[in-house]
């Protein structure tokens, strides 16, 4: 009986009203916060005498690149709703959140709950340990980020551009870049998949392989050749702002087609 | 450059409170209303744990991407989060596209604005998603669809890494030699550990970049 109460009390708890409320502000902050630092950026950007067209292309190619992640940002919110209800997975994954990470908060926090079982201490526990511990890299930006700005980053001149100095920024982005390549590549060998029931981990490994990644990788690679070409070599400017997304979703329509094919 | 930075700085810092705050606002809002505390035990082990990945984890993505985001951007992005997947190769798409150069204040803001609209966007499809949850649920879910989303960041970084991989073909030989050698040898080092895999890669290109440098090769 005690049981059955607590699990109905849960059930209203992450659906409540007030949890969707508390999603909403956390929404108009963010939104607040950075129209907030856009606004000076431009004021700035104005007093540099920044061309226009410089800034309607950042805030185009930004909008529209960023519409494909977050939709893969909020298929999280479903995989989680189940066991947590949607306000809560849509206020983690809206600030500094990761899907992989609120997975494995819940499995650290609440070992082995499922739906049935969860409790509204286990639904507050949970919702603690997702805000603690991904916490760092902002508390680290509050106290260091002024010091290592002075002391490390300033040093370096990009304007001088027989210095070294101007590669290293390249090469951290090239080193990023081969990273997420071999990300997609270490798959081909080996890919061990959590299996996730209704928004927790089972604690059931799959061992897998998956070529898919790196086809995706490559094609999406090779699309955005071809537009490249376009823009560059056919004077098709207007390209330019959603190449990146078009390469994107592209290479996606690949894996689907595999899908279909029974690849996965 | 020195007067807006110190601002930005101050702002930005103002920003990252508040933005812990309103955090922390939603397990202690849910704990007063219910009345129901979080149990101290799951909660330390659970920190701890996680913390031990993700406390480094976040010094070096302030160390490895505070200079890309420039000053606000950082303040920014560090709240927003979602930076590995989305604001980084947001703020290298919108750089190349108009072409500025890493700390310059151009590059600022630049960044600035391409991390404020990429979080916008996102916050806002997330509400809307929620919003239309009921319709979209069977069209997101579908098995159909799950393998492009599962896939999305081998499509944002194929892409994204033409234009690097174009601009600097030489220096991309031994960061992708040494990924390959150690994906064969260790895959689930690479995919499970991908902050330090990028670190890894990162000091590689530099070291490479920099004999290349030296012998008047680039």
């Amino acid at each position: 009986m005690t049981r059955f109460l607590a699990a109905s009390d849960v059930m209203t708890v992450k659906e409540a009203w007030w949890m969707y409320l508390l999603g909403g502000l956390v929404t108009l902050f963010i939104i607040a916060g950075s129209l907030f630092f856009a606004y000076k950026a431009y004021k700035r950007a104005k007093e540099l005498e920044m061309p226009k067209e410089d800034l309607k292309k950042t805030i185009i190619s930004s909008v529209s690149f960023s519409i494909l992640p977050s939709i893969g940002i909020f298929i999280g919110v479903i995989t989680m709703a189940g066991l947590l209800g949607v306000p809560l997975p849509w206020i983690r994954l809206s600030v500094l959140g990761a899907l992989h990470y609120e997975l494995m908060a819940v499995s650290v926090a609440a070992e082995g709950v499922s739906v049935s079982a969860l409790t509204v201490e286990n639904f507050v526990t949970i919702a603690f340990v997702m805000t603690i511990a991904i916490i760092w890299g902002a508390i680290f930006a509050l106290f260091f980020f002024k010091k290592y700005q002075e002391k490390v980053i300033d040093k370096v001149k990009p304007n001088d551009k027989k210095s070294f100095a101007n590669l290293i920024f390249q090469s951290v982005f090239i080193g990023m870049i081969a990273a997420y390549f071999g990300d997609a590549f270490a798959k081909m060998i080996n890919y061990e998949v959590r299996e996730v029931v209704d928004g927790a981990y089972t604690g059931v490994i799959l061992d897998r392989t998956t070529y898919v990644p790196l086809i995706v990788f490559v094609s999406s690679f090779i699309f955005m050749a071809f537009f490249d070409y376009l823009v560059v070599k056919k004077n098709q400017k207007w390209l330019e702002n959603f190449q990146l997304s078009l390469s994107m979703i592209l290479g996606m329509a690949i894996a689907v087609f595999f899908g279909l094919g029974g690849i996965y | 450059m020195k007067d807006y930075r110190a601002k930005m700085h101050f702002y930005g810092r103002i920003f990252t409170v508040m933005g812990i705050g309103v955090m922390f606002l939603v397990p202690f809002m849910i704990w007063v209303v219910t009345g129901v505390g979080p149990n101290v035990e799951q909660l330390l082990v659970g920190v701890v744990a996680l913390s031990v990945l993700y406390l480094p984890g976040g010094i070096i993505e302030v160390l490895t991407y505070g200079p890309i985001l420039g000053t606000s951007g950082t303040y920014l992005a560090f709240i927003t989060g979602n930076l590995i997947n989305l604001k980084i190769p947001c703020v290298m798409n919108a750089r190349e596209l108009v072409g500025t150069e890493i700390n310059t204040e151009e590059n600022e803001i630049v960044s600035t604005i391409a991390v404020a609209f990429s979080s916008i966007t996102t916050v806002i499809i997330m509400t809307l998603g929620v919003m239309l949850l009921i319709p979209l649920r069977p069209i997101l879910n579908s098995p159909i669809l799950a393998p492009a989303f599962n896939w999305v960041v081998s499509a944002l970084f194929g892409a994204l890494g033409y234009k690097y991989f174009k601009h600097h073909l030489k220096l991309v030989v031994a960061p992708l030699v040494l990924v390959i050698i150690l994906s064969i040898l260790m895959p689930s080092f690479v995919y499970g550990n991908i902050v330090i895999v990028v670190l890894i890669e990162a000091l590689i290109t530099i070291l490479f970049a920099r004999i290349l440098w030296k012998k008047n090769l680039l």
